[in-house]
């Protein structure tokens, strides 16, 4: 048998193992007083906050706009926004912790998340990952993950990369990925979704007076 | 919002037919036909059900699915079953699947023996499990705050936990975090969980996730007894049940009960406890000799103590504290005036008396609104009070009302309210301008012409005003439930504090008069009283100018609290009675009832804890019974007597208080008649007429309100309105200097201090202030200042908060040190600001 | 070759622009529907017997027609939170002609009588919610959007929300409750969204191909376009192919296509030298089909007969070269990962599955694990709170049992490499099949 796991410090998940610090204050809703918050992510979250008919819509929208300014979710950023919204920072923390895109602690400047869903894994995609994660050798301005099914199977493997989706990968590409984030020069431009035509034949309107002429 | 009529109809269950109330969820039908559903996040009080843990699955014919029967209402003629096959096989694999992460550490988990999961998987599980992986470990147990130990392994995911949090007490502190199996219980970057109403949080748990660091590991179920009675520690006399081992409180749990507390506590209320074991309470009778008290026997102790009240015939002044019962204060003031001569017997912290024509009117039957209404009213106006410091459970059901019932509600207050955030409307005045403002509302109703100078005066926003006095005048129009249809108009509720003080009443039996309350079921006034039982002991008589029952007295007015001050000071009141009463701390004009304490010639006092006032004034110290101890009866604030049971044996040579009474009218040659505790309830009653006929029986578990009973004929004819509201002074400008206002805060009293549990909360001088004036100052968060009045100071911490009123601060009232009691004269007061 | 609606020269230059859609006659159905009455437009819908393309096949116009009337805030949300793995039509749709979907919301709200309306889209389809932002600033502009539209009584607000990676917000209720700004957890049904959805009001959700059709449907009227298709499955679908195919992509079909005709012609069939081991027809979520299937016709009805289901339209082919627990393994981490919480047997359902499958790879089970790997997906079904549990408990209950000779295999093979038992017998015949 396999060495049974045992976590008796640090487990798998963050925040299992972590008792409360007694010496804080209990987190209401951070007083405006006393919680700076920058003029443009404040006029940001009030204009999401006025697109809805309840401003707790704007919860997502805003810790979007946060993590932007802050690169993460940091406990400043969601006090700065629970201070903006008038709810506690416990509440963005529940809110923040379910969704994938959002980062409970300091992550690279680069997202590459790569799909390693069935149909990408299909062709290849856990392979492409390391291929990846062995170019970019530990920097730590890459944000490398595997990603759940990004909804591009169509050009499998895939990564998105920086919001921009590329594929087909091959593990030459790994290379590349890092020469152009680093180079700040679009990355794969030739594999951008942007530019894939549909495989549909029938999706050409020509293609379909011909098949009604055949008709 | 009319409260919904209940209809009865059949369904049948596991092949019988049953009649449940229609809409009641299947597994409170079920309960009709002695079918028990299994369930473990199904919590009614928490609100909608979320059919989170699927352990209620049943079978109902015409529909394919298993449903939750928690979330499926009973309706008429519908087949249900909960035993077959199907039904069986899908609890045995919630049971085995809420077991495949828990630890089964039963024999070392406090829950052990009371634990809905033990009793559950015994009852509904396979008994075998197939789950051969590793499960999780982690660190355990956790602190989550200084009242709670959390044990995350344990945690089966019900989120009733979190559920409080948001959906109850409202603080959104408690939260999940993660998702999935990887889901957990926690709060925003480890900060504690600390918040009014955290220890609920306990008792909902139904695991060892849980636990309250308190009593853990302190008993298992079988060492322990359960005691039911009431919480004296505020107004809101929550029903508690004690968990008692060996004649020791270790615990206290809620004993819900729907017209009082809806089965909530306070932490105030559930670990305050400890105050009664305190090594530092008082448990035997101490006299002074010399600069010292000294322990002596009950003989010496009444000797004295009756000796010095016989001497000072016409000359004793009595202060009764807010705990004391309905009997100890109506045998003390019969004392008072029957044998000592001397009406001057007061139990309001304010400090004024209430004229009695105005009592009267206020305490009239139909104008009462009961805890229930404050859920059910179309309207809910706070005013001159919060309830979260003043009677905190309140504050829960006016969210509730706000949350499930679509109450709307306004604060009108001088301080910023927790309810805030709740309120569909809420304005400010100035502190001291009570009158003003209730002035200025009854005109904005009436269209008066002196509405703006009375805005003025109360330094309340006239526009605001307005739209209060819309509020309370609406018509939805939509009620058509009979009521709404003869009154017109919606029901209003208007809970206010005695802190509003005496000038604000003529005006607010005139606003209670132009809404329509009195008469109106389901609207009408709810008075939160300073102290516990402030409404029990002023029908008792415990007050200079009524006797029992509101009666005229039969003497000549007595002194009220501040002119028994005024008088003790200046000598012509000898003998100072505290029952249960410390007016240093608790009574506003701090240094007038120093020197009326120091220059009395005795000072007898009934206290549990030693305090300064005792230390330096007192003659003689009785030993007071703790609310554990005590038998006897109080007056919830909306009229429901509710009787206090001992739970345990007394300590040391504490005896009951309404035999020491007994004891000391005898000793001053005055038979009160009293031979059991039972028969100074049926004096009182006796005594009272709108109390008529009432007996403990009656009263009970859980209360019964004498405006519900036929006795309630007998109260006093209310006065017809309209009241002259007299000319109210404005609030005093500040011009440089600051308004001064004050709170007590709930954790502001003895009982949190020697709670070792509690000690940390322990309320410390603030002083709240707006971004604006400390920027005028240059005082941050965290400064030490001094505020000064008249060459007195108090030191406090400053608090930045932004929704502080310009131009006004707050302190706290009856912290331990510094208490802004202080400062406070019978008038408003403005006071400076300096760095300490 | 099928009728192409949706896909209709959907590589034009700038048809994203509302010049060129407008050139090609778009909007000209709001315009048509506008002249029409609520119910007319209904009528229509209900007529073309459009079932939904996100997942659960329910018809659309009947949904919407379960809004109750009155004077209440109506909400109208398309479901853009295309994440069930293998599909990826809604990408393609969205980022070519939004305005399609625009329009087809527009209308969809005057059927509803909805007066707000949402998109939410997952948050990694960042390119397209850029461009549906200005393609809803643009349609906004022109009038498309906003009070009284084209001078009719109609107003409809229109908001892109974006998404942050969660899967469960593809179940229209864990969608509601994102939007609202919570935690994305499934709610109790009922109450239905009709009556109860977003902030309690009267909502109607829809998937962005199901909204994207309705203009077509008012251009073709809704009895011509139940034309198209089979009768109980009408119009066309965007099939979403991906996996072992030579050619994956997203094809429109004419529903009751043969999926043998999707896979091979559209899609290319398998690489040379491989063999289809097995299918989903529509998403990860739904059970696998064999080689043998492929000859059924591609619609709502005859999948379901067939044990499986179309769900979103997502064909994902394996071949022979991958082993079937990698694939299984691969799915039930992916519900460990995406199962919001909330019920117990979806929460510990799959996380015990995962721990259960990864034994199997270290040598420590045995065949009798299978039957507890297929009696736990049993205990999985049905009894959750939404259709997440279910959505691996399908799909991993039909290959235990569709492939579990190669399970056993598998296990044997893992046991003696721990050195835990006899070598396996070598397998002689082909597994696909086995036990079937």
């Amino acid at each position: 048998m396999s060495d049974v796991a045992r976590f008796g410090h640090g487990s798998r998940i963050p925040g299992w193992d972590d008792a409360v610090d007694l010496t804080k204050a209990p987190a209401g809703v951070p007083d405006p007083a006393t919680t700076p918050v920058p003029p443009e992510l404040r006029s940001e979250i009030e204009a999401a906050m006025a697109k809805y008919p309840d401003f707790r819509s704007a919860a997502i929208p805003a810790l979007h706009a946060a993590q932007k300014l802050h690169g993460w979710c940091s406990p400043e950023a969601l006090e700065q926004v629970a201070c903006v919204m008038r709810l506690t920072p416990g509440y963005l923390t529940a809110v923040a912790t379910f969704y994938d895109m959002f980062y409970m602690e300091p992550v690279g400047r680069h997202r590459i998340f790569v799909c390693t869903n069935i149909s990408c894994s299909l062709r290849g995609a856990d392979a492409v990952h390391d291929a990846i994660v062995d170019a970019a050798a530990g920097d730590p301005d890459f944000n490398i993950r595997s990603f759940e099914c990004l909804g591009a199977c169509d050009i499998a493997p895939m990564a998105s990369i920086d919001g921009e989706y590329v594929g087909p990968l091959e593990l030459a590409d790994a290379e590349r990925i890092v020469e152009d984030l680093r180079a700040g020069r679009p990355v794969l431009e030739e594999k951008n979704i942007r530019r894939r035509r549909s495989v549909d034949p029938g999706a050409r309107r020509s293609a379909t007076r011909d098949e009604d002429a055949r008709a | 919002m009319p409260r919904p009529e209940v209809k009865f109809v059949t369904f049948s269950i596991d092949g019988r037919e049953v009649e449940a109330p229609e809409g009641a969820m299947l597994v409170d039908g079920a309960k009709y036909g002695d079918v028990e559903i299994p369930v473990f996040c199904y919590e009614p009080k928490l609100g909608e059900p979320v059919g989170a843990c699927r352990m209620c699955l049943v079978e109902i014919e015409g529909i394919p699915r298993l449903q939750t029967a928690c979330s499926t209402p009973v309706r008429d003629g519908m087949v249900v079953h909960t035993q077959t096959e199907r039904v069986k096989e899908a609890q045995n694999s919630v049971v085995e699947f809420l077991l495949v992460n828990h630890p089964l550490d039963c024999p070392v988990c406090d829950k052990g023996g009371e634990c809905p999961l033990q009793d559950i998987t015994f009852g509904w599980g396979r008994g075998i499990s197939r789950m051969v992986e590793p499960k999780r470990h982690f660190k355990k147990p956790l602190e989550l705050s200084p009242l709670i130990a959390i044990d995350r392994e344990r945690c089966i995911l019900c989120y009733r936990c979190v559920r409080f949090s948001q959906e109850v007490s409202e603080d959104y502190q408690l939260v999940l975090h993660e998702r999935g199996a990887n889901s957990f219980v926690g709060t925003f970057d480890g900060h504690p969980y600390v918040a009014p109403f955290s220890g609920n949080i306990v008792e909902l748990c139904p695991v060892g996730a849980l636990t309250s660091r308190a009593y853990r590991f302190r008993a298992r179920p079988w060492d322990i007894e359960g005691a039911g009675s009431v919480c004296t520690l505020c107004p809101a006399q929550c029903n508690v049940e004690f968990t008692v081992r060996d004649e020791r409180v270790l615990r206290v749990l809620a004993r819900e009960n729907a017209g009082v507390d809806d089965g909530w506590l306070c932490d105030k209320g559930r670990f305050a406890y400890q105050s009664i074991h305190s090594e530092e309470r008082i448990v035997q009778p101490l006299v002074r000799e010399g600069d010292e008290l000294r322990a002596v026997s009950w003989e010496r102790a009444l000797e004295a103590a009756a000796g010095a009240l016989a001497k000072a015939k016409g000359k004793v002044g009595a202060i009764v504290g807010g705990q004391t019962t309905n009997e100890e204060g109506f045998l003390l003031q019969r004392i008072m005036r029957e044998a000592l001569d001397s009406p001057h017997i007061d139990a309001r912290a304010t400090g004024a008396a209430v004229p009695l024509e105005l009592q009267r009117a206020l305490a009239a039957p139909g104008l009462q609104a009961t805890v229930p209404d404050l859920e059910f009213a179309h309207t809910v106006l706070v005013l001159g009070t919060d309830p979260i410091d003043d009677a905190p459970i309140l504050d829960l059901r006016i969210r509730r009302g706000v949350r499930r019932h679509g109450v709307k509600l306004a604060v009108a207050t001088s301080r910023p309210s927790a309810l805030d955030p709740n309120a569909k409307l809420w304005l400010r005045y100035a502190p001291g301008a009570e009158q003003a403002f209730v002035a200025a509302l009854d005109a904005a109703l009436s269209g008066a012409d002196g509405f703006d100078a009375l805005a003025e005066a109360a330094d309340a926003d006239p526009k605001a005003l307005l739209a209060l006095a819309a509020m309370l005048t609406a018509d939805s129009g939509s009620a058509d439930d009979g009521a709404g249809g003869a009154h017109g108009g919606e029901d209003v509720v208007i809970v206010w504090g005695e802190r509003l003080g005496v000038a604000a009443l003529p005006a607010l039996l005139n606003v209670a008069a132009r809404l329509g309350l009195d008469g109106r079921p389901g609207a009408g006034l709810l008075e939160l009283p300073a102290g516990t039982n402030g409404r029990g002991l002023r029908e008792a008589g415990v007050q200079p100018n009524a006797g029992p029952g509101l009666a005229e007295p039969t003497q000549a007015d007595g002194k009220s609290a501040r002119e028994i001050a005024a008088a003790a000071a200046a000598g012509e009141l000898t003998t100072l009675y505290l029952l249960h009463s410390d007016p240093l701390r608790e009574h506003a004009d701090r240094r007038l009832w120093e020197r009326a304490l120091e220059r009395a010639s005795t000072v007898i006092t009934h206290a549990s804890v030693m305090t300064d006032a005792i230390r330096e004034h007192a003659t003689v110290v009785f030993p007071a019974e703790s609310y554990a101890e005590k038998e006897g009866t109080v007056v919830h604030p909306d009229g429901r007597l509710q009787r206090l049971r001992p739970a345990i044996g007394r300590p040391g040579m504490v005896r009951s208080e309404w035999q020491l009474l007994t004891d000391i009218a005898q000793r001053i040659g005055h038979d009160l008649g009293v031979l059991t505790g039972p028969m100074a309830t049926q004096q009182l009653v006796a005594a009272v007429p709108f109390y008529a006929g009432l007996t403990l029986e009656e009263i009970g578990g859980r209360g019964v309100r004498w405006q519900e009973r036929e006795a309630a004929a007998a109260a006093p004819a209310a006065p017809a309105g309209p009241f002259d509201a007299g000319t109210p002074a404005p609030a005093p400008m500040p011009n440089g200097a600051l308004r001064l206002g004050t709170f007590r805060s709930i954790w502001a009293s003895t009982e949190v201090e020697i709670s070792p549990a509690l000690r940390f909360l322990a309320a410390r001088q603030q002083l709240e202030i707006s971004p604006a004036d400390a920027e005028r100052l240059g005082l941050v968060t965290g400064d030490r200042v001094e505020v000064g009045a008249d060459g007195t100071r108090v030191s406090a911490t400053v608090t930045l908060r932004g929704n502080v009123p310009a131009g006004t601060i707050f302190l706290g009232e009856a912290t331990a040190e510094s208490s802004a009691t202080e400062l406070l004269g019978d008038q408003p007061r403005l006071v400076e600001v300096r760095p300490a | 070759m099928s009728q192409h609606i949706l896909f209709d020269d959907i590589d034009e230059p700038g048809l994203a622009t509302l010049q060129v859609y407008e050139r090609r006659g778009g909007y000209s159905s709001l315009r048509r529907a506008l002249q029409m009455s609520r119910e007319e437009v209904l009528q229509n819908l209900l007529d073309s017997g459009l079932r939904g393309r996100g997942g659960a096949g329910f018809a659309m116009g009947r949904k919407a027609s379960f809004l109750p009337k009155g004077t209440m805030d109506k909400y109208l949300v398309c479901n853009a939170d295309e994440s069930e793995p293998g599909t990826f039509k809604d990408r393609e749709l969205m980022q070519k002609s939004p305005h399609m979907l625009i329009e087809g919301m527009v209308i969809a709200a005057y059927a509803a009588d909805a007066n707000r309306s949402f998109i939410y889209i997952r948050g990694e389809y960042e390119l397209q919610a850029d461009i549906l932002e200005a393609a809803i600033a643009q349609a906004r502009e022109a009038g498309y959007l906003g009070e009284r539209i084209l001078g009719s009584e109609l107003s409809l607000s229109l908001v892109l929300h974006r998404g942050a990676g969660a899967y469960i917000c593809g179940e229209e209720t864990g969608l509601l409750d994102s939007l609202e700004g919570k935690r994305g957890n499934p709610r109790l049904k009922p109450p239905f969204p009709a009556n109860q959805g977003l902030y309690q009001g009267p909502t109607l959700i829809n998937n962005v191909e199901t909204l994207a059709t309705v203009p077509h449907i008012i251009r073709m009227g809704g009895e011509n376009y139940a034309k198209i298709g089979t009768e109980s499955s009408t119009g066309t679908k965007l099939v979403s192919v991906s996996g072992n195919v030579q050619s994956p992509g997203n094809f429109e079909i004419t529903l009751g296509t043969p999926a043998r005709e999707i896979i091979y012609d559209l899609a290319g069939g398998p690489f040379p030298g491989r063999e289809i081991r097995f299918w989903f027809p529509g998403g990860s979520s739904s059970p696998v089909l064999l080689p043998e299937d492929l000859d059924l016709a591609y619609d709502f009805n005859t999948l379901a007969q067939a044990g499986s289901m179309l769900g979103s339209g997502a064909i994902i082919v394996v071949d022979d070269s991958v082993p079937v627990i990698d694939v299984a393994l691969k799915l039930a981490k992916f519900y460990k990962h995406e199962s919001c919480g909330k019920c117990t047997p979806c929460r510990e359902g799959t996380n015990w599955t995962v721990k259960m499958l990864e034994r199997l790879e270290t040598g420590e089970a045995t065949p009798m694990d299978l039957d507890i790997i297929a009696s736990v997906q049993q205990q999985i079904m049905g009894n959750c709170l939404c259709v997440l549990g279910d959505a691996m408990a399908m799909p991993l209950g039909s290959m235990v049992a569709r492939f579990r000779g190669e399970f056993e295999q598998h296990i044997e093979e893992a046991r003696f490499r721990a050195g835990l038992g006899a070598p396996p017998e070598p397998s002689e015949v082909e597994i696909a099949g086995v036990g079937n």
